[in-house]
């Protein structure tokens, strides 16, 4: 997938890069609205990650600009205010998700992974890696065409490490993730471990191989 | 003490003394001016005597008349110094003093005052005592004093009535005024509605509360536009930290130790994030920028969050019970939201393994109890801005937040203690 990058703050513009860098993806950075819409006017973009506030002018004015000329980008605001008239202006322009720093870079990939595959997948639900695979629509997991009963919370968590295939993943992000604001309540994250315990449980008893795996006690990965 | 008391006391007690004083003077000064008639009264007739004697070389014929009795007795010769003096007047069987005075026994000793004098008929000496009675003297000043009493007295209500409508009505402004100030709201937007009042006093004070209100306003928008600022500065660096942490773990294999720290990391980084939207939030709660109208079932709501929070009840064995009616609420949802999650937050937070949560929800009230500590919360203390138990991990401004929310929906929120629970009520 081919990402454009528009933070003007150098240090998560570069983390975020870093993390979304590899093999099959393409990462582009802008760090400021002129340099964001010579980028927007001549390449095309699987996602674009939309910083509100850019020297020079406003992500807003970018996104204006984008729906004007009828462009197919996806588009994830990533912007500082989290104010619900901001959220709606942006959602309402017609970018696809917005998503309030900070952030957890593992969340910001699984919702760019959503656009993407909202985007790329047009009537076909279908997620597949390796045998397991999932309907979207349906929210049912099969293992090699067998059915894997998940609840709630272990389909999200499925879903989630699926975007962050390869990546170490914080137990912190994957708690926020779940629970989002309700998450500051426990104060172990013993629960996660519960649940990933049992949807690695799941999965291997419906044949899958052993994909999840703890990552020196701060995080899980889920290896492909 | 109201003022007014303390007014009326203060000038009741002068009027008081200030009249008995005045009543005093003014009863020895009658009685001065009265006694100097009769003594006047008493030298005419000795005027007389001595004309009459001085014509017809003989003492006058004594008549018992005009309440006035004259007795000549011989004495040495230059013996008697003249001088006026009280005495007892005998009042002998007067048929005209007793039509007078009918409720008087007749023949009886009055006070009188007196007149001792002397006069020389050929080569006989003689003393005159002239006594007129002074009970008529008397019976003026008593009719005096009564009518003027009277006249003290009714100066004396009408003073004390005036006083007190006056002073109602005077201080009138300064009630209204107090009436406002009670009200007054610095989170509020609108200014103290002051009457305008004639009198100067007033007006200046109306003035120099306007003055502050709006000062302090200006003070309190500041000091909320900086915390908004200095919250939203602190978005970007808290995000690189996020970031660099979540790159950091993808490098390499870390020992124990080193996994240990980054989680420790990881921990204070997501306090610091809460704690950062919490004074955003708050900042926009009372700013009021999160008002809209939705229809909310609070049941379905309750019910929902109570399936969000199920593995954290699992996790800390929360035995959770619910009594809900139905109660639908038109507002924000975000903020019901919040509201909820706060409190049925502290309940989980402030629990003890294998404790209890109970929820009740009527037409009227919410009703959120839990068990945990046994010693009560200090009532005014925990709605206060990052008030919290030393062990809590919160943020110290979820009940804040929670009474702010109450406070721009018209609800009340408290809190109470009975053994075991803890309980928090929202009245709608």
């Amino acid at each position: 997938m081919k990402i454009l990058i528009i933070e003007d703050e150098k240090g998560l513009r570069e983390s975020i890069e870093e993390y979304f860098t590899e093999a099959g993806n393409i990462c582009e950075t802008a760090s400021s609205y002129q340099e964001a819409m010579a980028k927007v006017n001549i390449y095309s973009y699987d996602c674009i990650l939309l910083d509100i506030t850019l020297p020079g002018g406003s992500g807003i004015e970018i996104l204006k600009y984008l729906k004007k000329n009828n462009n197919t980008d996806g588009v994830l605001i990533i912007s500082a205010k989290n104010s619900l008239d901001d959220r709606l202006e942006g959602l309402d322009l017609g970018a696809d998700d917005y998503l309030v720093k900070p952030f957890h870079l593992s969340e910001l990939r699984a919702r760019v992974t959503a656009i993407i595959r909202r985007k790329t997948f047009n009537g076909n639900n279908q997620l597949i890696f390796n045998e397991v695979n999932i309907d979207l629509q349906a929210k049912t997991v099969k293992v090699n065409d067998q059915s894997v009963k998940l609840t709630r919370k272990e389909y999200a968590l499925l879903l989630y490490f699926l975007a962050n295939k390869g990546k170490v993943v914080s137990k912190n992000a994957i708690a926020e993730h779940l629970w989002g604001d309700g998450m500051d309540l426990a104060n172990n994250f013993d629960f996660i471990y519960s649940h990933i315990k049992n949807l690695r449980k799941k999965l291997i008893e419906a044949g899958s191989n052993d994909y999840i795996q703890a990552a020196y006690g701060m995080g899980y990965k889920f290896t492909s | 003490m109201k003022l007014i008391t303390r007014y009326n006391r203060v000038n009741l007690l002068t009027t008081i003394v200030v009249m008995l004083i005045t009543g005093f003077i003014y009863y020895q000064a009658i009685s001065l001016i009265l006694i100097k008639q009769l003594e006047k009264n008493l030298q005419v007739e000795e005027d007389e005597i001595f004309e009459y004697v001085d014509l017809n070389h003989h003492l006058p014929q004594v008549f018992k008349s005009n309440d006035q009795q004259i007795t000549f007795t011989e004495a040495k010769p230059e013996s008697v110094k003249r001088e006026f003096i009280n005495t007892v007047y005998h009042n002998f069987d007067n048929p005209k003093y007793a039509k007078r005075h009918p409720h008087r026994d007749n023949d009886e000793y009055e006070t009188g005052r007196g007149l001792i004098t002397s006069v020389t008929v050929g080569d006989k000496y003689y003393k005159i005592l002239i006594v007129v009675s002074t009970v008529e003297a008397e019976d003026l000043i008593q009719i005096i004093f009564g009518i003027t009493a009277g006249v003290i007295l009714l100066l004396f209500i009408t003073l004390y009535v005036t006083n007190r409508l006056l002073l109602n009505r005077l201080w009138q402004p300064f009630y209204d005024l107090l009436k406002e100030l009670r009200l007054f709201n610095i989170t509020d937007n609108k200014d103290i509605p002051l009457e305008k009042t004639r009198i100067d006093e007033f007006e200046e004070l109306n003035q120099a509360i306007i003055s502050m209100s709006t000062r302090v306003k200006t003070d309190y928008k500041e000091l909320k536009t900086f915390t908004e600022n200095a919250s939203h500065e602190l978005l970007t660096p808290i995000a690189v930290i996020n970031s660099k942490l979540d790159t950091l773990i993808q490098t390499d294999s870390f020992t124990l130790h080193q996994s240990k720290l980054l989680s420790d990391l990881y921990s204070g980084v997501s306090r610091l994030t809460r704690l950062n939207q919490s004074l955003l939030l708050l900042v926009k709660i009372e700013n009021r920028l999160m008002e809209s109208n939705e229809h909310i079932d609070l049941k379905l709501h309750i019910e929902d969050m109570l399936i969000q929070f199920e593995e954290i009840f699992l996790d800390k064995e929360l035995k959770v019970s619910t009594d809900l009616g139905e109660k639908e609420l038109i507002t924000s949802t975000y903020l019901v939201d919040i509201l909820l999650n706060n409190l049925l937050g502290n309940a989980i937070r402030h629990n003890r393994a294998g404790g209890e949560i109970r929820i009740k929800l009527t037409d009227s009230l919410l009703v959120i109890q839990n068990t945990g500590s046994t010693d009560a919360l200090k009532n005014d203390e925990i709605f206060t801005r990052f008030h919290k138990s030393s062990e809590s991990e919160g943020s110290g401004l979820g009940l804040t937040i929670s009474r702010q929310i109450c406070e721009n929906l018209n609800f009340t929120l408290n809190y109470s203690y009975q053994v075991p629970y803890h309980t928090f009520t929202v009245n709608f």
